[in-house]
């Protein structure tokens, strides 16, 4: 039985009608899950959707009902979010846990590995990124279908929950010894920021990359919400600012803008202030995150039996890129006292 | 350092060689075939620096454990002692676990010391190390 056809069955068992589906192809990118576009005929009409399916191994190990409840969060909330359809946690006709999403059509996503990605429009993207990054920051997350499945922590405890996290994963997938990596762990445990100023949802992998724009200058779908959480907005931020995305740019973050410009946007988005201090430490936890799914994709690539490139260049490549951005931020920080 | 050349190399064959299911023709297969070529041309930087790479990294943490350990203890120069003799990779990448386990306690001993000068000096190590074995991946054109 085909792909094809086990969706068709689901379909059309989970609608009550027939269902035909059409033009399935699988697509590059949402490495944490097979992720396949698809036309589906049904009551005389044609919508095009996405699913995301688990794989046999993975960069992240992630709830699929958490990203599923992500999209449903904001889906409608005045961001350009796609729909989510259906979830079903135990594989039903397609044998492995998966969702599916309404498709935004019309866009492309950008590697992290092209220069100046948006041409002539990075500072129109960059306005709609920070500023959408700034309204995720603003929302209730107790109001939202995500509070049904993310704990929330106290405000004193959001970094401690990521760090305590993301060390755990290095623990558990480590394979050579990092010194850089495990420097920094040190140095944010040794100084902890200040507490969130409110919860909110963190998307976890918001950057270059995990959206689409229309080649015009407008952003048009948030995507790969996996590592979606509660805790600290400035997490987020952190994130999207990394020096990985943005090949090698200097004077501007994510291939868009300045990074003082995209803090402003933030802020006047998410109606909160940016503590400057407390944002370096989540830039140097974002470099230690980074390292942490690298080492994981590089023992995925080997219990897959090398069958997954992408796990591969991730796991190597992007884990040496990673250790520099780590070793330059831990030699940029002040002596020890 | 994980994953190897050769598990590399094997991994594009073998994604290379295998056929993809329908679905997974198009856009998904181009997109491997790219990646299966940056894995290829950054094979071919570490062929070319790999060894000059961990030789030096080796070499340089065997010197701070020798130097530190009169005032970090004698295990620090017990770590350090021999050398490479064995220039494979696989044999390089074994002694240089070890000599990095040493160089994350010495690290740690200096930080419970408040040994600022010694810190410095590990975190400029860092620093060089990362860059002796950064990979350089050409300017993909946006499209």
């Amino acid at each position: 039985m085909t792909l094809q056809d086990q969706l068709e069955a689901y379909l059309t068992r989970l609608w009550e009608t027939p269902a035909r589906v059409t033009m399935i192809a699988r697509i590059p990118g949402g490495a944490s899950r097979e992720t396949y576009r698809f036309d589906v005929e049904v009551n005389g009409g044609t919508r095009g959707l996405i699913l995301r399916r688990d794989p046999v191994g993975s960069l992240i190990d992630t709830e699929r009902k958490l990203e599923f409840l992500a999209f449903r969060s904001f889906h409608g909330k005045g961001l350009p979010v796609p729909e989510a359809v259906a979830l079903e946690e135990d594989g039903a006709e397609l044998e492995r846990p998966f969702f599916i999403m309404g498709r935004i059509d019309g866009g492309k996503a950008q590697s992290p590995f092209t220069v100046a990605p948006y041409g002539e429009h990075a500072r129109t993207i960059g306005e709609q990124f920070f500023g959408h990054l700034g309204q995720i920051a603003a929302a209730d997350p107790a109001t939202l279908p995500i509070a049904e499945v993310a704990a929330a922590p106290a405000l004193d405890a959001c970094w401690k929950k990521e760090l305590d996290y993301w060390e755990g994963v290095i623990d558990a997938d480590e394979e050579h010894p990092q010194p850089i990596v495990r420097a920094c762990i040190r140095r944010l445990r040794a100084s902890p920021p200040p507490p969130a100023q409110k919860l909110s949802v963190v998307h976890g992998d918001y950057r270059t990359g995990n959206f689409m724009h229309d080649g015009a200058g407008r952003v048009i779908a948030l995507l790969d919400w996996e590592m979606a959480h509660i805790g600290d907005p400035l997490e987020d931020l952190g994130w999207a600012m990394e020096p990985l995305w943005c090949y090698g740019e200097t004077d501007r973050v994510s291939g868009m803008l300045p990074r003082e410009e995209a803090i402003a946007i933030w802020e006047r988005a998410s109606g909160l202030k940016v503590d400057l201090a407390a944002l370096a430490w989540w830039d140097l936890f974002a470099s230690v995150k980074g390292q942490a799914i690298w080492t994981s994709s590089a023992r995925e690539f080997r219990a897959g039996g090398f069958r997954d490139p992408v796990l591969g260049l991730s796991g190597w490549y992007t884990a040496r890129q990673q250790d520099l951005v780590l070793a330059n931020r831990l030699a940029a920080l002040e002596a020890l006292a | 350092m994980t994953p190897t050349v050769p598990e590399l190399l094997q991994g594009n064959f073998i994604a290379l060689i295998e056929p993809p299911p329908p679905e997974s023709s198009g856009d998904f297969l181009q997109s491997r075939v790219a990646v299966t070529g940056m894995i290829s041309l950054l094979c071919a930087q570490e062929a070319e620096r790999g060894i000059a790479a961990r030789v030096w990294e080796n070499r340089a943490i065997r010197a701070l454990l020798t130097r530190s350990a009169p005032t970090y203890g004698a295990r620090f120069a017990e770590a350090a002692a021999g050398e490479d003799t064995d220039l494979s990779l696989a044999a390089m990448d074994r002694a240089n676990a070890d000599l990095r386990r040493a160089l994350i306690d010495l690290h740690i001993a200096v930080e419970t010391a408040r040994d600022a000068t010694l810190d410095t000096e590990i975190r400029g190590l860092y620093v060089r190390m990362a860059d002796a074995r950064r990979l350089d991946l050409p300017p993909l054109p946006a499209g």
